[in-house]
């Protein structure tokens, strides 16, 4: 179990140097000046004095260990777009918005995914499994970005029953984590279906039920328990799902969050702040596949005690 | 007790052979394809997509526009006879910009999953075929790559390579191949277990000659399921990245683009927003309800 | 006189496949008395497990479904037509069953404690301390050494053999009246399925249990089984006890069985025989005798008809053929107990 974990921890330190040094070369490579458009007006003598401030005219090797020394103590540079405030900075403001709309968004993805796929699979074939798989499959099938000013307009605007945008109150926090919800729903819903299928077929099933246990028993003890072990494994990719999903739906219902950031920075060529933020996010979902795996191990007795003989 | 004839008790004159087998013996493809025919979801879901590839092919090439001419003075006309989706802003005809976009992206999608098979099969197959440390080492750079969030990757990857088609599918196939290859090597660890491998492996038979004749087409069943997943993903992935701007750009039209422009018009030109979600979903769905009738198909336990 | 637990009689079971319907029991009828044990003996795909779960209605429906037939369980239960919540009542309770792989039999994030357990607490109630306590007599009854500790331990911390010592005390929660073991040692290794038997056996004795004890090998049942029946393609080619059945047994069927038993008493040079052919496609079964194709007796009538059962003697019964008065005299092969002429 402690080599289990000591491995894991040694493959997530060099996941994390892959992507910075990914992340730095790929930023070499930028098309013209890594200062944009925006500066090029500067006389000759600033940019060499801007150049030198960022270290620009030492070799490539000397700057890429520079860099990884200001990765590793957390700085990730100045914005091009605010040039007054570090990468760092403008991450704290807007990471509380989008940290809370991830957690909202997972929890009801959760509930109702599970559930779905529990009943989905219950009712195998017939009415109910249909209508659980259709909403996963309409979940899959129409992104986020249609759904969400759909959700917006008609929810919020027509029928103005939740505001249709911005973060303010509790009641602003409803549709944007519904819409980022939806397809984590789907995804959810699928996995825990398949699974329990599958755990449905199993002989202790059968043993189960020799007992003479109630279905309700069974579904309950022998059935989730079984099942819901597997789809803990796809918590690190949902957490990429839920977070790549923030892009677009902050930028739709305008919450000062961290997706909304980036796109803007997109729009603007702000590059500091794009590579620093998804360093921020590759990170993030790293560190979490991490705890993810070490709790898999946890809940599963079978690898927790070591394989039988 | 009812009265038999003496002639009945002579020994039989047996004409079917005891091994008769009286059911028609059908090869894997066969029964699969038999399967997958009478599910009819995901045949509803092939139609569907060789319908909707049709139109991608053909709505283009007889239509009298183009995506990109602009009719300045019939800006945001509603769907009529002359221009059955309407036209945008620009007053472009949406039928062929649909359609033009369906080309693009169903072309990203299988470019995307033609670079994921070739790339996935081979590391998969090596990586499970050598086995002991060259199978450790490749397993534990593609746990590595694994857990790099691959659509962040393709961000930083279109900023350096410039949006379009080929970096599209470059930023997803240089990271989508993974599980591909994780599948492909599951798949063929069992079958290298298996008799026929280790057969043609005491006659003498070149490894790559066995990875070729005989572990490949078995894994195919896999493969082709996975694909049937990988298509849709990368024309979501497109359809993302045209919405936070790396996407293709107009005039150039995909379904990611006109959808990302059909959003944020929606609510004073509903129709540019609704043919392009209908054909991007319905590409979806059919590509989902063909990938799981496919695996229901293809998966051998349920050959009965 | 002694009085039946299960009367089953006629009982037919079908799979609905996409493909049509494949019969899997096509009118099985037997009884088995108060502490009897009753061995079902044929090859696999022979319906032998479909009747052991369809008596404890475990085969899932659908695919199948029973098609007749009656099956009386203790003089009072009609089990083919019981409810399923009047059926969660008697499984575990009167009846427990014991399956053939127990690695995949017991629940693998439970342990062992807590499914011993719950089958006591469904039925007898009383508190947890109580049933723990049934638990670890269970567990030392079947021949586990410290009881107590295992009851903390999950399946994959034991071997083959102990986890079927579990299971077979789940089986045993709540002393059944009934004990099915489906192939209990067919995933075993050989010296384990030997304990196995003998602790079946042991319980057997101590307990007074019926057994319907399931198996494609005959040797395993010589020492334990009472009656022995002989299945084929769904149906009973021949019922009698142990000694008619290994002696004096009258089925083409039953000698090739027979014949593919390793013997001690067997000439040292005589091969071990098995039976050319394989069983036919319960899809499509024949109308003669289903043995028939690969029976080397079989006569223009096995073709035809399918045979009734012929009485022997009381508890002997066979459907061939041969048995009918205007059959050739075919002698039973000398391997398979057939005097020797000279």
């Amino acid at each position: 179990m402690l080599t289990y974990t000591l491995r894991r921890l040694l493959y997530m330190l060099i996941t994390l140097w892959i992507i910075v040094t990914v992340t730095f070369f790929l930023m070499k490579l930028l098309p013209g000046d890594p200062f944009g458009d925006a500066i090029t007006r500067l006389p000759p003598e600033s940019m060499a004095i801007l150049k030198a401030q960022y270290g620009l005219d030492n070799p490539v090797w000397e700057q890429y260990l520079k860099y990884i020394g200001h990765v590793a103590q957390g700085d990730l540079g100045v914005s091009y777009q605010y040039p007054t405030r570090s990468v760092v900075s403008v991450i704290k403001t807007a990471m509380p918005a989008s940290i809370e709309l991830g957690i909202e968004s997972m929890i009801i993805a959760i509930i109702v995914g599970l559930i779905l796929g529990i009943v989905a699979a219950l009712k195998h074939n017939k009415a109910g499994d249909y209508t659980a798989s259709m909403i996963a499959l309409i979940g899959i099938s129409i992104p986020s970005f249609v759904i969400g000013p759909l959700l917006s307009y008609f929810v919020g605007v027509k029928l103005r029953l939740l505001p249709p945008g911005l973060w303010l109150g509790p009641e602003y926090r409803v549709l944007p984590a519904v819409a980022l919800s939806l397809s984590t729903i789907a995804i959810l819903t699928r996995m825990m279906r398949a699974s329990m299928l599958d755990v449905m077929n199993q002989d202790y099933i059968k043993t189960a039920k020799s007992k003479g246990l109630s279905t309700a028993n069974i579904v309950d003890k022998h059935m989730i328990r079984n099942a819901i072990l597997p789809v803990v494994t796809i918590l690190g990719p949902i957490a990429v799902n839920v977070l790549t999903g923030t892009l677009v739906v902050e930028r739709i219902f305008s919450v000062p969050g961290l997706g909304n950031q980036f796109v803007t920075s997109v729009y603007s060529n702000d590059y500091t702040m794009i590579t620093g933020l998804t360093l921020f996010y590759a990170g993030v979902l790293v560190v979490m596949m991490f705890f993810t795996d070490i709790a898999y191990s946890f809940i599963d007795p079978r690898i927790r005690l070591g394989k039988g003989k | 007790m009812e009265v038999i004839s003496k002639e009945q008790f002579q020994p039989a004159q047996k004409t079917t052979s005891a091994e008769a087998i009286v059911r028609p013996s059908l090869n894997y493809w066969a029964d699969a394809w038999r399967r997958l025919r009478k599910n009819k979801l995901a045949m509803a879901g092939l139609s569907i997509l060789i319908i909707l590839s049709l139109f991608a092919i053909f709505a283009p090439l007889f239509s009298s526009q183009h995506y990109a001419t602009q009719h300045l003075k019939q800006v945001n006309m509603k769907p009529s006879g002359e221009y059955f989706f309407g036209t945008d802003k620009f007053g472009r005809d949406m039928w062929v910009r649909v359609w033009w976009g369906t080309r693009i992206s169903l072309f990203i999608g299988l470019v995307a999953a033609a670079l994921d098979l070739v790339v996935g099969v081979l590391y998969g197959g090596i990586s499970a075929y050598f086995g002991g440390k060259v199978d450790a080492f490749m397993q534990r750079f593609i746990e590595i790559i694994y857990s790099i969030p691959y659509l962040l990757m393709a961000i930083l990857l279109i900023m350096v390579l410039g949006s379009g088609v080929t970096s599209i599918i470059l930023a997803y196939a240089i990271t989508g191949w993974v599980t591909m290859a994780r599948l492909v090597r599951g798949q063929m660890l069992v079958l290298k277990e298996q008799e026929f491998v280790l057969a043609a492996r005491s006659l003498g038979a070149k490894p790559w000659r066995i990875i070729l004749k005989h572990l490949i087409p078995n894994v195919l069943g896999v493969v082709v399921v996975q694909i049937t997943f990988v298509v849709p993903t990368a024309i979501f992935v497109e359809s993302f990245l045209s919405f936070i701007g790396l996407g293709i750009k107009p005039p150039l039209a995909s379904l990611g683009n006109l959808l990302s422009d059909g959003a944020t018009n929606m609510r004073y030109q509903p129709h540019t927003l609704l043919f392009p979600t209908m054909v991007f979903s319905l590409i979806l769905l059919s590509f989902n309800l063909l990938g799981d009738g496919l695996r229901d198909a293809l998966d051998p336990k349920m050959r009965k | 006189m002694s009085t039946p637990i299960l009367e089953v009689n006629n009982l037919q079971v079908s799979f609905k496949m996409f493909a049509g319907e494949v019969q899997a029991v096509r009118g099985v009828s037997f009884t088995l008395n108060k502490g009897e044990v009753l061995a079902i003996v044929g090859e696999s795909g022979c319906g032998k497990s479909v009747t052991a779960q369809t008596i404890m209605r475990l085969v899932p429906t659908p695919p199948s479904y029973i098609k007749g037939g009656t099956a009386v369980f203790d003089g009072k239960h009609e089990i083919t037509t019981m409810k399923e919540s009047e059926m969660q009542k008697i499984r575990g309770e009167e009846m427990g069953m014991i399956f053939q792989d127990p690695m995949t039999s017991l629940n693998p994030t439970m342990t062992v404690g807590e499914q011993i357990v719950e089958g006591i607490r469904k039925h007898q109630g009383g508190s947890r301390l109580k049933a723990r306590n049934r638990a670890i007599e269970l567990l030392s009854m079947v021949g586990m050494s410290n009881p107590a500790e295992r009851l903390r331990q999950y399946p994959h911390q034991l071997s083959g053999g102990m986890r079927q010592r579990v299971m077979i005390a789940i089986a045993l929660a709540c002393n059944p009246k009934l004990l099915i073991a489906d192939e209990p040692t067919t995933a075993l290794d050989v010296t384990i399925q030997a304990q196995i038997m003998e602790l079946l056996q042991q319980i057997q004795e101590q307990t007074g249990t019926s057994i319907i004890l399931i198996t494609h090998d005959l040797g395993v049942v010589a020492e334990m089984a009472h009656r022995i029946i002989v299945m084929y393609a769904g149906k009973v080619v021949e019922e009698g006890n142990v000694n008619e059945i290994f002696y004096d047994s009258k089925h083409p069927y039953t000698w090739g069985l027979l014949r593919s038993v390793p013997r001690l008493d067997s000439d040292a040079h005589s091969e071990l025989a098995s039976i050319p052919g394989t069983p036919p496609d319960l899809f499509a079964p024949p109308k003669g005798c289903a043995f028939a194709a690969r029976c080397p007796y079989a006569m223009e009538v096995c073709l035809n008809k399918d045979p009734e059962h012929f009485r022997v003697s009381d508890s002997h019964s066979a459907a061939c053929w041969l048995l009918h008065p205007d059959a050739p005299k075919v002698e039973r092969p000398v391997e398979v107990g057939g005097r020797t002429h000279g």
